[in-house]
């Protein structure tokens, strides 16, 4: 039984839900000056160990992919799986239609030939790729997501203007309250807040 | 206003219009390594030329058909280059700065290919069913209503009047885009990047619709009856991708020979990269446009092109074209990591290459042969005229420096990101 909680909980870690440590904890959140600045806190906090952070940024910042130690995007063989699934479906539709449900000979052409067929093979490929895209990156990203502890800290509101955050979860293995704020405030933190579940963040710094 | 860079003396301007300016280039970018990069492969053209010529003496008609096809695959390679480079200006391209030089040192081609064009010229008889004046002759047994019917457009004077036509619109735009850019280099004035832009806006299009007929006039009328609509923008997909792989290929070899080595990264190797993998499907999809709307209608007078391409051995290589041009490079540049093992990209760029000239010989040779067959002078005239071509082309960058150093957008392409 744990090990399968403890899996659920690295999946949901991977698409960015980190559940709280217990009801009371659920993670530090750090404000930073300028995007370099937490380019280079990411960095750090993925040398020394921690799994389950994140980042967050009123834009896109360069290079943050491999500051995090993100991989490639899983999404791209959701796209393949839905790409495949899309090509058998229309080649079943097109023979089905065509050749066993329905047939209709129209000027002496074969009932199911594949000429005039792949249009439709084609389209439906593109369609399921492009839909199992969209909703495997929405899914692996752990999104909708209405809820987040974070939404608790008053300061985490400018991360859609002029914020720099970067939060990591109790739950990380490496995470212990006192070295962990420490080890921010030594990257050069500006703000320090513990985020707890029940509704409260606290200022420490 | 005066120009810092010289004409060079009319009997190299047809092979460069300008002095050589490497001299004043920045340290990396520098052409260096000596006049053998270019002279070999010209010294290989001009041996294989030589050779090919024996073959007008022996067997002409095959001559006049193998040279059409080298000759087309040099220039389609050239006309590519010529898109690329005004895409690249109208979208005021970053990342492809430090690539941009190669297709313009390509573009001024033209003239040479305009010269190496008149044996087509010669053998038109031979080359065009529609030149042969009984077929429009309404009083001759081989009247052809049909042909009589395209005899306003498909004559030799006016076929004639469109290919010079073509061959100075696109000298034109390839002596502005070739020397504003090495103008730059030397002056750096920023006016010549928006006067490029100006001279692509209205030059894409005039492009677009000379390459389609000049695709019409060259490979389409060889079968007389047989017409379909979409074979000009078949033709430029098919130049499109050549001249990425034309690019990757060049931007290696120079590599190889220890330039650009700083220049030139990963990243952009991927991007071209991405657009060759996006023009072999781009030219599957305009291939199988083509195909479908012919075997719908069903109309014989359509239909015939493909009978010819699949029966007497031409089926092997249909099949080849659909397998080696479309269905292998899909799956092999689908990936990223492909894209950027650059011995595999090279492998490709080289490949992609071949099978453009596959498919030109596809589209031209089944009018001479019922029979598929490869000829000796296929080959002998494609390395006779390619390794002109090529020879020159490295001439050009052999003289320039291998970057337009002082364009405004140059940095931004060096430190150029794939995310």
């Amino acid at each position: 039984m744990s090990t399968i909680k403890e899996l659920a909980r690295d999946v949901k870690g991977s698409m960015g839900i980190f559940d709280g440590k217990d009801e009371s904890l659920y993670g530090v959140l750090a404000e930073f000056r300028h995007p370099g600045a937490l380019l280079e806190a990411a960095r750090s906090v993925r040398e020394a160990g921690f799994k389950r952070f994140d980042v967050h940024s009123p834009f896109p910042i360069h290079g943050m992919d491999r500051a995090m130690g993100l991989g490639n995007s899983l999404v791209g063989w959701l796209t393949v799986g839905g790409g495949i699934a899309g090509m058998a479906l229309g080649v079943w539709l097109q023979w089905w239609t065509s050749a066993v449900d329905y047939p209709i000979n129209i000027s002496g052409k074969p009932f199911f030939a594949i000429e005039p067929s792949i249009p439709v093979i084609f389209e439906l490929t593109i369609l399921l790729a492009a839909l199992s895209t969209v909703i495997g990156m929405f899914a692996l990203n752990g999104l909708p997501r209405p809820y987040n502890p974070l939404f608790y800290s008053d300061r985490f509101r400018k991360v859609t203007d002029d914020g720099f955050f970067l939060h990591i979860a109790a739950s990380d293995r490496r995470f212990d309250l006192e070295s962990t704020q420490k080890l921010l405030r030594d990257l050069g933190a500006t703000h320090i807040e513990t985020i707890r579940d029940s509704g409260t963040a606290d200022a420490e710094a | 206003m005066s120009n810092p860079v010289r004409s060079s003396n009319p009997l190299v301007w047809l092979f460069d219009p300008l002095q050589p300016t490497g001299a004043q280039a920045e340290h990396a970018f520098r052409p260096v390594g000596g006049p053998m990069g270019w002279l070999i492969p010209l010294g290989i053209g001009v041996a294989a030329l030589a050779m090919t010529l024996v073959g007008w003496v022996t067997s002409p008609q095959q001559f006049y058909f193998s040279w059409l096809v080298a000759w087309v695959f040099s220039l389609s390679v050239t006309i590519g280059g010529l898109f690329f480079v005004l895409i690249q200006h109208l979208t005021r391209a970053r990342w492809s700065v430090v690539v941009r030089r190669i297709p313009e040192a390509l573009i001024w081609s033209f003239p040479l290919l305009a010269i190496l064009g008149i044996p087509v010229v010669f053998g038109m008889h031979d080359l065009y069913h529609w030149t042969h004046h009984e077929l429009i002759d309404p009083a001759s047994p081989e009247f052809d209503p049909v042909l009589a019917g395209k005899a306003a457009y498909l004559n030799v004077p006016f076929f004639l009047g469109r290919l010079v036509f073509y061959f100075l619109v696109w000298s034109y735009l390839a002596f502005r885009l070739y020397t504003l850019s090495v103008r730059q280099d030397v002056d750096g004035d920023p006016e010549i990047t928006v006067k490029l832009r100006r001279t692509s806006a209205w030059g894409i299009a005039v492009t677009a619709i000379t390459t389609a007929f000049a695709a019409f006039d060259l490979l389409m009328s060889l079968d007389p009856h047989w017409f379909s609509t979409i074979f000009g923008v078949y033709f430029f997909g098919g130049s499109f991708g050549a001249v990425m792989a034309f690019m990757i290929f060049t931007a290696r070899l120079f590599q190889r020979r220890g330039m650009l080595r700083q220049t030139i990264s990963t990243e952009h190797y991927q991007d071209l990269g991405k657009l060759m993998f996006g023009f072999v499907v781009f030219w599957a999809y305009i291939a199988f446009s083509q195909y479908m709307l012919i075997w719908y209608g069903n109309l014989p007078e359509e239909t015939v092109w493909y009978r010819h391409r699949l029966e007497h051995g031409w089926e092997y290589n249909s099949a080849a074209l659909l397998a080696l041009h479309f269905v292998f490079p899909f799956v092999v540049l689908i990936s990223r990591w492909a894209k950027r093992l650059l011995p595999l990209l090279t492998f490709m760029a080289v490949f992609m290459l071949v099978m453009h000239w596959f498919d030109l010989h596809w589209i031209a040779m089944p009018v001479l042969h019922e029979h598929a067959a490869f000829h000796l002078l296929d080959f002998s005239a494609l390395v006779g005229i390619g390794g002109v071509w090529l020879g020159l082309v490295y001439f050009r960058l052999s003289r320039h420096g291998l970057v337009p150093q002082r364009d405004p957008r140059l940095g931004m392409s060096l430190g150029f990101m794939n995310s």
